[in-house]
């Protein structure tokens, strides 16, 4: 048996994922060097998504395929759809190591933190193009699992709680995952994702009947990573004990890891017919409903953005729910909607709460008269906000909201584009409150000083990018192809 | 010429833009230069605006294509009359807000915001694309929401964040409706494109569902009965200028939408359901009328006459008849107008009492205020629908058209409907001579009340903007062909596009 490969395809993995392990060394050999990792760090995740450029140009083949074995099966495969997904996971890594700089940390926890956010990202660039099940499986959880250790590394109370939460739903999760796996591997006798596979086993009924179980729980254990409810219960005690560049890592990056493993199986899912589709509308309706009404009650900053990541999630998921062939892109194009608005909200966040001290940007009330304090600072969190919204003038969030309810719309499910038509009110609402914080009484923190400029950059980088996208949408949302 | 279909909307919006993000970056910008920039954006747009309506150009673009959505712009008969109309109400606004600047914020937000809604309701009106038809919807939501809410009635904070949220809240659900509504069609018909909706109709069954989503959607925006509980609370909330363009730019909206995206592309679903949707018009038109009657604000009974005059409309769109559909044509466009002179006359004299109660003992107006009390006098004799002013002929003309109704709708029911569509016209009669007796005659009992108050006339921009109105008002009264005749040949293509 002879593998062929391809590294450059590979690049988008490798750079972190050897990135990690360099790390390492680079601290055993000059110790306690400090933000210079995350420096490294962010480097390396840059370069990485500079190598997945090449396959998001329309000329590029679709699928790309490496790591081949004769006669004719890949272990690693990247679509249109996965490049944009790849491309996400790098850049947010990326951002997040940046937002991560500035901040003061023990000298030793950086490089250790730094590893676990490169290899974490390479988990998720890697489970995008994972094409076996145990490859699939192994990245999935590189992906997740460093997010505990992430949030522990806090060393808060706060934090470790978070951190346990998120450590028991994780097992959990990894749990049933790994039956869901073997269950699919008892069905389809194979560890390929492939569909003449799945197709097979789906016709024969013993076969299918376990094949059902094994997408339930897949389903299932893929529920907790993306915090669909009633899996989401981790999410707010995390978000709100992590610091808040873990945070906007548990918010995108993680999510891209847990959309993508989806994406990878989703194929099984509608052989499965109407059924397992069904099951994730009910996912989709029931987190973009408690998300929302949940959100509309909560006064602090972290844990807000959860439950706003609750019910975006559900968003994301709203596609899935249909057999329409747009299905798979309208969810990764409102992935990557919500990933750069969402980042640009915990840019905001971050800048805040290192200028101003973290307890006067995890108050909503906090951020009274914001617009008049910090001009810049406002104007961008109100743009991610909007966009959350869909409301003009983002209109790349209207975009997404398009995209996300064309194929419910198109498959005439009624009930379900209803409840997503009173979940886009709620949604509205739900930041409006915010908004109306910014725009309200100002309320100044004791000392306030000035804006870090790594993260003034990325604030104004975040700003134009939501600008620019909303002028040309068709920008961002040909990463994920036509 | 294409140049003027982008002008049109985008001189309003950038100025809009401009204004509010200058107004924080570089430092505050003085009332006057937000004025002069925003008349010289609004007076473009206006120009730009007539020159489409002349020239009619076309653009067709490809924009987002992952959902299908492009740059398509273009006009006909029935968008042309209320392209129109909003670029000069959009010119009255500005005019109008250098005369009252309510307090709660910069001038530059303010005048900023009110560019945005009058730019996203041109925006409106000339795109014919579907989906970029609900972006230009919501274009309009967070600045009005900006305008109710922070440039609102000073008196009672809770009630301003309260109007501001249900009324974003309520439409946002209604658009997103719509939205629904509008995927569901162009995926069956694989177009987003509004003629091509029209062209590749549905089956009936679907038609009905689609039909029903998309009317409930528009149907909050217009707003039908039982969905308009969000107008009232608005209207009486929000800045003169900002009632101004709900009654004249928004609610248009509304039923701009129901022309394009449900009578035109789904008639057998509104064949179905044109029963039930005249009915909930007629109910909102007798409902408003008695709540008219008895209302004691003086802003919240016009908001209230909104609903009525909005159910002739709606009665003479689902009449299926060219007459109802020119009717329903005619009584948007001077609704539009009225409503805009009323609310510039009420938001004036709320502004000098300082509120507007109708209970409160008042000199008669006549002898304080002639030219304000003669403009409130062609708006009330409009609105009750008097010959020979505008409101007459678009509710004169939708109940003949819902008395022999096309189709295969019931005659019946329809000549009941119009019947009571009618009595709903008494009620108008009574409501505006209650409102003329108080306001302009004054406390029936004779005998001032002890001292003047000080409450002076109409000048300026005010007199200006309310004697265009009144003169439009009149106008339309006395030759209603220039309008009819503009939309007739874009009605008799539809309805040869329905009848099919």
């Amino acid at each position: 048996m002879k593998l062929t490969y391809d590294w450059l395809l590979l690049a988008p993995v490798l750079f972190p994922a050897i990135g990690s392990v360099l790390l390492l060394v680079i601290d055993a050999v000059a110790p306690r060097l400090g933000r210079v990792h995350w420096a490294i760090a962010a480097v390396l995740l840059l370069a990485g998504a500079a190598a997945a450029v090449p396959g998001t140009l329309p000329s590029a083949d679709n699928p790309r395929r490496t790591l081949c074995l004769p006669p004719n099966t890949c272990l690693y495969a990247v679509d249109h759809v996965g490049v944009g997904l790849q491309l996400t996971a790098l850049v947010s890594g990326a951002v997040v190591a940046l937002l991560a700089l500035p901040i003061r940390v023990p000298a030793e926890r950086a490089a250790v933190q730094a590893t676990l956010v490169l290899a974490a990202t390479a988990g998720a660039t890697g489970v995008v193009a994972a094409r076996d099940l145990g490859s699939w499986l192994v990245m999935l959880e590189l992906a997740t699992l460093p997010a505990i250790a992430l949030v522990a590394l806090r060393a808060r109370r706060a934090a470790v709680d978070g951190a346990l939460a998120l450590l028991t739903t994780s097992l959990v999760s990894f749990a049933i995952t790994a039956m869901g796996a073997a269950l699919w591997f008892a069905a389809t006798g194979s560890a390929l994702f492939s569909g003449d596979a799945v197709l097979h086993a789906s016709n024969d009924p013993d076969s299918r009947r376990i094949l059902v179980l094994a997408v339930v729980f897949i389903v299932a254990g893929l529920a907790f990573k993306i915090s669909l409810v009633p899996f989401h219960a981790w999410t707010p005690e995390a978000f709100g004990g992590a610091s808040v560049p873990i945070g906007a890592f548990l918010a995108v990056t993680s999510k891209v890891a847990a959309l993508a493993a989806l994406l990878v199986i989703f194929r099984g899912v509608t052989v499965l017919g109407t059924s397992a589709l069904a099951a994730i509308g009910v996912l989709s309706a029931l987190s973009m409903t408690l998300g929302n009404l949940m959100a509309l009650r909560e006064k602090k900053t972290l844990r807000f953005l959860a439950w706003s990541t609750v019910s975006q999630a559900g968003w994301v998921v709203l596609p899935l729910a249909t057999v329409s062939s747009r299905a798979v892109r309208s969810a990764a194009a409102y992935l990557i909607v919500y990933a750069v608005a969402t980042l640009v909200a915990f840019i905001v966040v971050t800048a805040l709460a290192h200028a101003d001290g973290r307890e006067h940007a995890t108050r909503l009330s906090s951020y009274g008269g914001l617009l008049q304090r910090r001009p810049l600072l406002a104007v961008t969190l109100a743009l991610a906000l909007l966009t959350l919204m869909g409301l003009p003038p983002a209109v790349i969030g209207l975009v997404a909201k398009v995209a996300a309810i064309g194929p419910v719309a198109g498959s005439r499910l009624w009930v379900l584009a209803i409840i997503a038509a009173i979940n886009a009110m709620l949604g509205v609402a739900v930041y409006l409150r915010w908004l109306r914080i910014l725009f309200g009484a100002r309320k100044d923190p004791d000392n306030p000083e000035a804006l870090h400029p790594v993260h003034q950059t990325l604030v104004i980088v975040g700003a134009l990018a939501l600008v620019v996208t909303s002028i040309a949408p068709h920008s961002l949302l040909q990463l994920v192809g036509r | 010429m294409v140049a003027a279909l982008f002008a049109a909307p985008l001189a309003p919006v950038v100025a809009g833009l401009a204004l509010v993000v200058g107004d924080r970056s570089i430092r505050s910008v003085s009332r006057h230069t937000a004025y002069i920039v925003s008349l010289v954006a609004m007076l473009a747009s206006l120009l730009a605006s007539i020159v489409v309506a002349y020239d009619r150009p076309v653009l067709d673009r490809q924009w987002v294509p992952e959902v299908g959505m492009r740059l398509h712009l273009a006009v006909d008969g029935i968008s042309v009359p209320l392209l129109l109309m909003t670029a000069a109400v959009g010119v009255l606004v500005v005019l109008h807000a250098r005369h009252e600047q309510p307090a709660g914020g910069t001038p530059a937000t303010f005048f900023g915001c009110l560019l945005l809604v009058i730019g996203g309701g041109i925006a409106t009106f000339l795109v014919q694309d579907a989906i970029s038809f609900f972006l230009a919807f919501e274009v309009v939501l967070v600045p009005m929401w900006v305008l109710i809410n922070r440039f609102g009635d000073r008196r009672d904070p809770r009630e301003r964040a309260r109007a501001a949220g249900t009324f974003v809240l309520y439409t946002v659900l209604g658009s997103t409706l719509m939205l629904v509504g509008i995927l569901t069609m162009s995926f069956a018909a694989g177009t987003t494109d509004l003629a091509g909706l029209a062209a590749n109709p549905m089956s009936p069954g679907k038609q009905t569902a689609v039909a029903a989503l998309l009317l409930i959607g528009l149907g909050i925006k217009v707003p039908m009965w039982p969905l308009h509980s969000w107008l009232p609370r608005a209207h009486t909330v929000a800045p003169t200028a900002g009632s101004i363009l709900l009654a004249a730019v928004l609610l248009k909206m509304g039923t701009y939408g129901v022309v394009r995206l449900v009578v035109a592309p789904l008639p057998d679903g509104v064949e179905r359901l044109a029963p039930y949707v005249g009915t909930c018009a007629v109910i909102g038109i007798i409902w408003g009328g008695l709540v008219c009657l008895v209302e004691r604000s003086l802003k919240r009974l016009v908001a209230w006459s909104s609903v009525a005059h909005m159910g002739f409309v709606l009665l003479g769109l689902m009449s299926g008849t060219t007459i109802g559909l020119q009717a329903a044509l005619f009584a948007n466009i001077a609704h539009g107008v009225i409503s805009a002179l009323l609310f510039a006359v009420v938001g004036g004299l709320k502004h000098r009492w300082g509120d507007d109660d109708l209970d409160t003992a008042r000199r008669s107006l006549r002898d304080v205020s002639p030219r304000l009390s003669l403009a409130l006098v062609i708006g009330f004799a409009a609105s009750m629908g008097l010959p020979g002013l505008a409101g007459f002929w678009g509710e004169v003309l939708a109940i003949f058209g819902a008395w022999t109704p096309g189709g295969d709708r019931p005659t019946g029911w329809f000549r009941v409907l119009a019947m009571f569509a009618s009595l709903g016209a008494v009620l108008a009669a009574g409501y505006a001579l209650r409102v003329l007796r108080i306001v302009w005659h004054g406390p029936a009992e004779g005998g001032l009340p002890p001292e003047p108050e000080p409450a002076g006339d109409a000048r300026g921009n005010e007199w200006l903007v309310t004697s265009v109105l009144s003169a439009a008002t009149i106008v339309l009264g006395v030759i209603p062909l220039i309008l009819l005749q503009t939309t007739s040949g874009a009605v008799d293509q539809l309805m040869a596009v329905i009848g099919r």
